[in-house]
């Protein structure tokens, strides 16, 4: 403080450089009876301040950088040439982390018979449909996938996925959420996934098994609920985590919902969760959606639950299952359709994991019950941003020229992820 | 009868201790020396997990959505675990930039800064070693730290906690003097670590890491890696191995049968073992262990 005026004095001497002497000399004089009696104001403020405090301290914390202290005012002049920094904006640039993933698959099905697969009541025959993961027989780059996200202001955070495939560029997630607002409330509006259930919010490369669980393939498509929209979350301020949400999308997902004169559809779900012991927590979710089809309206019921036993810092043992129950009326009937699937998840170390899932679609009354998958899979994680997970999955639900097949498919996907560290969810 | 009790529960929120959360269990038995009875602290992470990689358990958020203060430990430790409760808790009060928000970090000089920073190298920390609690001297610049903070956060209470930091200062400065007499008896000071865990303990006390068991940070150990480290133990007659409590020991128990050295396994968070129950026997532990 003191430095500061001393230097600023100096400065405005130097705008008088050109008055002579003397008069120098009596102004001089005349600032320095005007810094004594600064400093001493100051020194007083300084004491004011100590008592307030009550005492000064014995340690010392980090050093404060003082500014002026190293500050070299002629040689500054002089060095103070180039301007490229002057407008430098690196420093507000936001996380951005990179995820490339690819397969190998081998399959007893040709590519161009797979994508004309048809799951009677729920996905058609039509050869054209999308198949976004692990299309090929052979080698596969599913996607590249750039994530960004920053605080927007106090008030606002920005978040946005780009999902881009050799020849498809899309958004998968845009979304701004709200920082700051109070009694636990936060929203997003943008494009968003759904946070209903266990699955549908996490991207692929976040997915256990890399083959999509059946029953979400089946009522959502590759994609799952994903949609423009707004979401409102809260969050209980009690002991036991409670979290209730509820979101008004467009409604555009085809699979089960696809109404297009307007936006149809209305999401609300509940989510607990308890310790029962230091290193065991279950969660459970139930979830209600209303939306409209082309036809007329469709209702979803969900559950899940998760259980998950910490046995060391990297070995874990995970249960989660999910059961969706849809109801969608259509011209000439209703469908009711519900389907589950249930996994475990054994976390070995650091770097082994091992898998295996049940999938089924159980009542279908637009189609042959009980349509089965099973999947098992090993993963290995040489480091924390890398992964390749063998895969081997038998999928008894698929119909090929209206008769069954089985499609047996054994994979090997390769995972990594750059840049920002994108945090593990549970 | 329920009017009453809304009564009572109004009334002791008004006289309502501050909910302050750590993320770890040294900086929360700091935080109760310095905030005494005005404070309730808990934490977030067991001492016995890896503090890289706690389970983001969902309870965890409940903790988070109910406190006045975070004390994080900060420098890139949370880093894989603590973003996505803090999103998932919707708390303004504890959000980064909040006055709630407390890195003590901070209040350190980290040292270990990585001139050149790539994943090449393994699972680096940027902005230096953020295990900086395992220095002894570095508890009074974080009470310091923490004392200002919570009159920040709790103004009607700020001259207590100078006091209790007043009283802090005292009380540590005595435990550095017990501990540094302890340290100066100590003779082999050469030792091989895990991971980088350990070095603020180590540099403060004049040792020197002969290299990790880990090949790179974050990186499983392996055979090779394995071969040079016994090849080093026995160049420099090296005779400790300085373990954590989480990783697993088999590495380091074939380089011990191998090199005649010991493996010993301490704490890098107050309650990591049972005997580093307060934050004075978790330092008083570690040179135990260190200069037997």
């Amino acid at each position: 403080m003191k430095r500061i005026i001393m230097i600023s004095l100096v400065c405005s001497n130097f705008l008088y450089a050109s008055s002579e002497v003397d008069e120098l000399k009596q102004q001089l004089q005349e600032q320095n009876k005007v810094i004594q009696s600064l400093m001493k104001r100051l020194d007083n403020l300084e004491n004011i301040k100590q008592i307030a405090t009550q005492k000064t301290l014995s340690v010392e914390s980090k050093p404060k950088q003082s500014p002026i202290q190293s500050y070299d005012y002629a040689s500054v002049k002089t060095k103070n040439i180039s301007n490229s920094a002057s407008f430098s904006q690196k420093e507000y640039l936001p996380d951005i982390a990179l995820i490339i993933n690819s397969s190998a698959v081998g399959r007893n099905i040709d590519n161009e018979k797979y994508s004309s697969y048809e799951i009677p009541g729920f996905i058609s025959d039509d050869p054209e449909k999308e198949i976004p993961f692990n299309p090929d027989r052979g080698f596969n780059l599913n996607y590249a996938e750039v994530a960004m996200s920053s605080a927007v202001d106090p008030n606002f955070d920005a978040f946005a996925v780009f999902h881009m495939t050799s020849d498809e560029f899309e958004i998968d997630e845009a979304y701004v959420s709200t920082r700051d607002l109070p009694n636990g409330l936060k929203i997003k509006a943008g494009k968003f996934k759904s946070a209903f259930g266990r699955y549908n919010e996490k991207h692929q490369h976040a997915w256990e098994f890399s083959e999509q669980a059946l029953v979400y393939a089946a009522m959502f498509g590759p994609e799952g609920l994903s949609d423009a929209g707004i979401q409102v979350q809260w969050v209980a301020p009690t002991e036991t985590y409670i979290m209730l949400g509820a979101e008004a999308m467009q409604g555009t997902n085809e699979q089960s919902f696809g109404y297009e004169k307007g936006n149809s559809l209305y999401n609300t779900y509940a989510k607990a969760s308890i310790d029962i012991t230091d290193d065991t927590s279950v969660l459970v979710g139930t979830s209600y959606i209303h939306g409209k089809n082309i036809e007329g309206n469709t209702d979803i019921y969900a559950a899940d639950l998760t259980i998950q036993t910490q046995l060391s810092s990297y070995s874990s043992l995970a249960f989660q299952s999910e059961y969706i129950y849809r109801n969608m009326e259509l011209n000439a009937t209703t469908a009711r359709q519900d389907g589950m699937y249930a996994q475990l998840v054994y976390k070995y170390n650091q770097n082994y994991a091992a898998g295996v899932r049940y999938d089924t679609l159980m009542k279908n009354n637009q189609g042959d019950n009980n349509l089965d998958m099973y999947t098992a899979m090993i993963e290995y994680q040489p480091f924390e941003f890398s992964r390749l997970r063998l895969e081997y999955s038998l999928d008894k639900s698929k119909y090929y020229d209206g008769k069954q097949k089985d499609v047996q498919q054994l994979m090997l996907e390769l995972n990594v992820a750059v840049g920002a560290h994108g945090a593990h969810s549970y | 009868m329920k009017f009453l009790l809304l009564f009572l529960l109004s009334l002791s929120s008004l006289f309502a201790t501050l909910n302050v959360q750590t993320t770890y269990t040294t900086v929360a038995e700091i935080v109760k020396k310095v905030g005494g009875e005005h404070v309730r602290v808990n934490t977030l992470a067991s001492a016995h997990y890896d503090p890289h990689f706690i389970v983001p358990k969902p309870s965890l958020i409940s903790k988070l959505r109910r406190a006045d203060v975070l004390v994080m430990n900060g420098a890139g430790l949370e880093l894989g675990w603590l973003p996505p409760l803090l999103k998932g808790a919707h708390n303004g009060k504890i959000r980064p930039g909040a006055k709630g928000f407390i890195d003590i970090s901070n209040a350190i000089n980290l040292i270990d800064k990585p001139v050149a920073v790539s994943r090449a190298f393994g699972d680096v920390h940027a902005q230096g070693n953020p295990h900086y609690m395992l220095d002894p001297y570095n508890v009074l610049p974080v009470a310091k730290l923490i004392s200002e903070k919570l009159s920040i956060n709790d103004p009607s209470n700020a001259s207590d906690y100078a006091i209790n930091l007043v009283k802090f200062e005292k009380e540590w400065s005595s435990y550095l003097e017990k501990l540094d007499a302890k340290m100066s008896t100590c003779r082999d000071k050469k030792v091989l670590q895990y991971h980088e865990l350990f070095n603020y303990f180590l540099n403060r006390y004049g040792f020197k890491s002969f290299g990790n068991i880990e090949p790179l940070p974050g990186v499983s150990p392996s055979s090779k890696h394995t071969v040079e480290l016994i090849k080093v133990m026995k160049d420099n007659n090296i005779k400790k191995i300085v373990h954590d409590v989480y990783h697993s020991q088999k590495t380091g128990k074939f380089i011990a049968s191998k090199t005649g050295a010991k493996v010993l396994v301490l704490p890098h968070d107050v309650n990591s073992v049972d005997e580093a129950d307060t934050l004075e026997n978790f330092y008083s532990f570690i040179a135990g262990q260190l200069c037997q």
